[in-house]
């Protein structure tokens, strides 16, 4: 009897490379998220409060941790309530994009005709500006603040996903089951809500953790550029971009601690987004 | 020596699954080796290791001997040189096989010139004489046509010839007569017995279905839980199979002649590691104490014939047993009360699928006319492209009549594909609770008729909170049947239930079926390619062909005394087909003109209607002559 070996070796990237970085990714945001909801109960110094006794631009350690920037405020306070702003709005802009893309996406992918032609027309207007240019656009427009800036960057990211669910619900909707819904007497609103919606929705899934990332960095783009969150209040993209001119003088602490942050948020949630993907394909296989 | 010779073949999967334990059989130079068993018996496992392609992360044991040589230990370049020359293989879906961009002519001539070393102008010599060979009509055009211009028919043929191309010493079809039509099966068939007949070649056909492939088989091996339970001449196992499992395969499938299915319980399990005791013992009603406690080895059971059972059974399988369950005697069946209210009245119906780019389409239903009384039982019959998916749609309000009428009174539809007509994130209880909550019924009584119905249906409970993936093929059309029961319909119509089921499933299904048919308080229309499903079932039968009913008459009457020459091919009685059904065109006269072996000027011109024949009606004029001339 000979013993042979068939087959390649097992690939590496098993299910469990998937699970891992769902942990890592959504580890490092709870991380993050604690950090930024429990830390300002901890920090000696409001947001926007100004320490008379210390120097602008001081550097850290003492009584600020990171310092203080050029107005004279605390870094660590400002960084961490920031936080709260960054998170919030990028989640809630993509939370907000999610439910618009996948109402229009459902309306024009099952019923298809003109409603899916004008539907898909729009956004494809929308989609024809690089996407940057058009959040800028639709900021200005607006004018700032944190629900403007909201609705700014969901409108910017809802045509992605109504083409993603139109596109599912296109095939999902000649399917068996929708058909077993259909004869079980189910009505046009319950068979949507019920049996086309939900199954529709697997790629999206995936697709928004990796799009908060790129919300976060939107908005701080904006805010760089002064279309954000008004001063004083903190802003990571607003807080790089005033230290701006210290970092080339030597003084990093006002700019380099909201980038790191940013950084390690986007990492977060592209992790997350990668290892859904890594999942689904799994699934899928 | 034999060609192919495997010995104590194992198998296991990633560690965790036996596929196939202890393995062993062989395959002669010019012999037919039916290789037959369900999904999860190991089949297609024997088929990959053959070509030396078992999946990654397999771990196999024993000895693939092929003229001696051990595939298992092949090196690559004997391995590229063995799976063209050696053993070649006709996949499954010979469509999915063929590469969509490239023509059917351009992939026989690459292997041509790739395995043979053929040139040029010799190559296409060659390639139209093996067109020619498995049957495909002007072959010189027809090495010119993309896979997706051919039909099913003739892409499982081209699937042939560029299988035969490399003149391989061993041809393995893996389930070469899936998803054909009843008139083509036999002719594919051929195809393979006629390869190994003039060329000497080995044939190892694998399949489901053992009455599919018996005609053409000169031995057969049959495959349970990866193990060989039974291997001998065909004329042996196919008439008085000395194992259980076999017994169960040829019984689980109804035949023309009426024969009642016998139901196995259970499903093939998945085995872990190699059995310690007999795989089939608890679905077994021979079963013994020793079936429980060790496993029986292949024995002697005649000339080349062994069967791996302590307890073989000697009598022909016709002979019935005491513990037998049957389904679709016709002695249950009841006349339905005369006069009964009509619950579905189709009048005229024509469907057109328009298509999507300008004008024409795809006539579907071309003026059908049926009444189902309450309490009756129907059946459908036709091969795929005559309109009874259409009709099943039409029915239950799926696709709307382009002229004619239908009404219907409230109607549910059991679906062919099981899994695939539950909403993937819905659970069982949602499922079935569906044609409720459309009625408005409290979730508390949804929640209460759902388990009734299941327990109907003798499925588990427990089943309730399980979503589809969850659940094996059986399962799934229980679900399915109980969904189409839960809100007392007037109507249910069966579309194909049983044909994407394992056969021993099948006949699980057909009992549900039949009881649920049973119930006179509603009517049942069973939609099926397969005639002789049909005949266990039916009161009465419609034979549909290209959209139109040819013939219809009581059950006994239409299989006893076909009266439309199509019925009479489809029945196999005395009457051959020209051409296969993609070729026939159905512009004016008759539908059959095309194909019809008694074909005159008056039915290339003349439309047929239905006309009383005795108890049945039929769509051609020459029925009283037919009988003299077949």
């Amino acid at each position: 009897m000979s013993l042979s070996r068939t087959g390649r070796r097992r690939e590496k990237r098993d299910g469990r490379f998937g699970t891992v970085l769902v942990v890592t990714g959504a580890g490092i945001l709870a991380v993050v998220a604690l950090a930024v909801l429990l830390g300002p109960l901890f920090t000696a110094w409001g947001p926007n409060e100004i320490d008379p006794s210390a120097p602008t631009l001081a550097e850290p350690g003492g009584a600020h941790l990171f310092g203080t920037d050029v107005n004279g405020m605390d870094v660590w306070s400002r960084l961490l309530y920031a936080g709260r702003v960054d998170l919030g709005i990028a989640i809630a802009a993509v939370a907000v994009a999610v439910v618009l893309g996948s109402v229009l996406g459902v309306v024009a992918g099952y019923f298809g005709g003109w409603l899916d032609d004008v539907l898909m027309r729009l956004t494809d207007i929308f989609q024809a500006f690089p996407t940057f240019i058009l959040a800028l656009a639709v900021a200005a427009l607006l004018g700032s603040g944190p629900v403007n800036l909201t609705v700014a960057i969901a409108l910017v990211n809802a045509p992605a996903y109504a083409r993603l669910v139109r596109a599912e619900v296109r095939a999902i909707r000649d399917l068996t089951y929708v058909d077993a819904a259909r004869t079980s007497g189910a009505s046009t609103i319950g068979l949507l809500w019920r049996h086309v919606l939900p199954n529709s929705l697997t790629p999206v899934r995936v697709i928004a953790p990796l799009n908060c990332g790129w919300a976060m960095l939107t908005l701080a783009g904006l805010s760089f550029l002064g279309l954000g969150i008004p001063v004083p209040d903190a802003e990571w993209g607003a807080m790089i971009s005033l230290g701006t001119g210290d970092v080339v003088a030597g003084r990093w602490w006002t700019s380099v601690p909201p980038g790191i942050a940013l950084l390690v948020c986007v990492l977060g949630f592209s992790l997350l987004g990668e290892g859904l993907q890594e999942r689904a394909d799994r699934v899928r296989r | 020596m034999s060609l192919l010779s495997i010995e104590n073949l194992s198998v296991v999967i990633g560690g965790r699954v036996a596929a196939l334990s202890d393995v062993s059989f062989t395959v002669d130079a010019g012999e037919v080796v039916g290789l037959v068993g369900e999904s999860g018996g190991g089949k297609s496992m024997v088929g990959r290791a053959i070509v030396g392609m078992l999946p990654t992360g397999s771990v196999a044991t024993g000895r693939v001997g092929f003229d001696g040589v051990d595939v298992l230990t092949m090196s690559a370049e004997r391995l590229a040189h063995h799976r063209g020359h050696g053993a070649a293989m006709c996949f499954q879906n010979p469509r999915g096989a063929l590469s969509p961009t490239r023509t059917a002519g351009r992939q026989l001539l690459d292997r041509l010139r790739t395995h043979q070393g053929m040139d040029g102008e010799r190559a296409r010599e060659s390639a139209v004489e093996l067109f020619e060979a498995v049957g495909i009509r002007s072959a010189r055009r027809r090495l010119g046509a993309y896979p997706h211009e051919l039909s099913g028919g003739m892409a499982q043929r081209v699937m042939i010839s560029l299988a035969t191309g490399c003149a391989p010493r061993l041809l393995i079809a893996d389930e070469p007569t899936t998803g054909l039509d009843v008139t083509l099966t036999a002719e594919i068939l051929r195809q393979f017995r006629h390869a190994a007949d003039t060329d000497g070649r080995g044939v190892l056909l694998v399949s489901h279905d053992i009455n599919a492939i018996a005609a053409v088989c000169d031995r057969i091996v049959v495959l349970y839980a990866g193990t060989v339970v039974e291997t001998g001449p065909a004329s042996r196992v196919l008439t008085a199979p000395a194992h259980p499992y076999t017994r169960a395969l040829l019984r689980s499938v109804p035949d023309l002649d009426g024969r009642p299915v016998v139901v196995t319980p259970g499903a093939m399990p998945l085995l872990r590691e190699a059995p310690a005791v007999c795989p089939f013992a608890p679905r077994c009603a021979h079963a013994e104490d020793d079936c429980r406690t060790s496993r029986p080895r292949l024995a002697e059971q005649g000339a080349q014939w062994t069967a791996a059972c302590f307890h073989p059974l000697h009598d022909a399988v016709e002979a019935g047993q005491a513990s037998d369950v049957t389904v679709g005697a016709p002695a249950r069946r009841a006349a339905p009360a005369a006069r009964a209210e009509p619950v579905l009245v189709v009048d005229d119906a024509h469907v057109v699928y328009k298509s999507r780019f300008g004008r024409g389409g795809h006539h579907a239903l071309r003026g059908v006319s049926l009444t189902v009384a309450k309490g009756e039982r129907i059946g459908v019959v036709g091969e795929s492209g005559c309109g009874k998916s259409t009709l099943a749609r039409l029915i239950v309000g799926l696709a709307k009549p382009t002229s004619g009428s239908v009404t219907a009174a409230r109607s549910s539809l059991v679906f062919q594909d099981p899994i695939g007509s539950l909403s993937p994130r819905r659970t069982v209880e949602d499922a079935i609770g569906e044609p409720l909550r459309a009625l408005g019924v409290p979730a508390a009584e949804r929640a209460g008729r759902a388990a009734a119905v299941l327990d109907r249906m003798k499925l588990d409970r427990s089943i309730l909170a399980r979503r589809p993936h969850e659940l094996s093929g059986g399962q799934a059309q229980r679900v399915g049947i109980a969904r189409a029961l839960v809100a007392e319909p007037d109507l249910i119509v069966f579309d194909e239930p049983t044909s994407a089921l394992d056969v021993t499933v099948q006949a699980q299904i057909l009992a549900v079926i039949d009881e649920v048919a049973a119930d006179r308080s509603h009517g049942s229309v069973f939609i099926s390619h397969d005639l002789a499903t049909v005949r266990g079932f039916a009161d009465r039968v419609v034979v549909l062909y290209l959209g139109r009913i040819v013939e219809e008459g009581p059950v006994e009457e239409v299989f006893a005394r076909p009266r439309h020459p199509y019925t009479r091919a489809l029945l196999s009685r005395g009457v051959a087909l020209v051409r296969d059904l993609e070729e026939a065109d159905a512009t004016a006269g008759c539908a059959l003109a095309a194909r019809c072996p008694f074909v005159t000027d008056r039915c290339r011109g003349e439309d047929q209607q239905l006309q009383q024949y005795g108890e049945s009606r039929a769509a051609c004029w020459r029925v009283p002559e037919i009988g003299e001339l077949v």
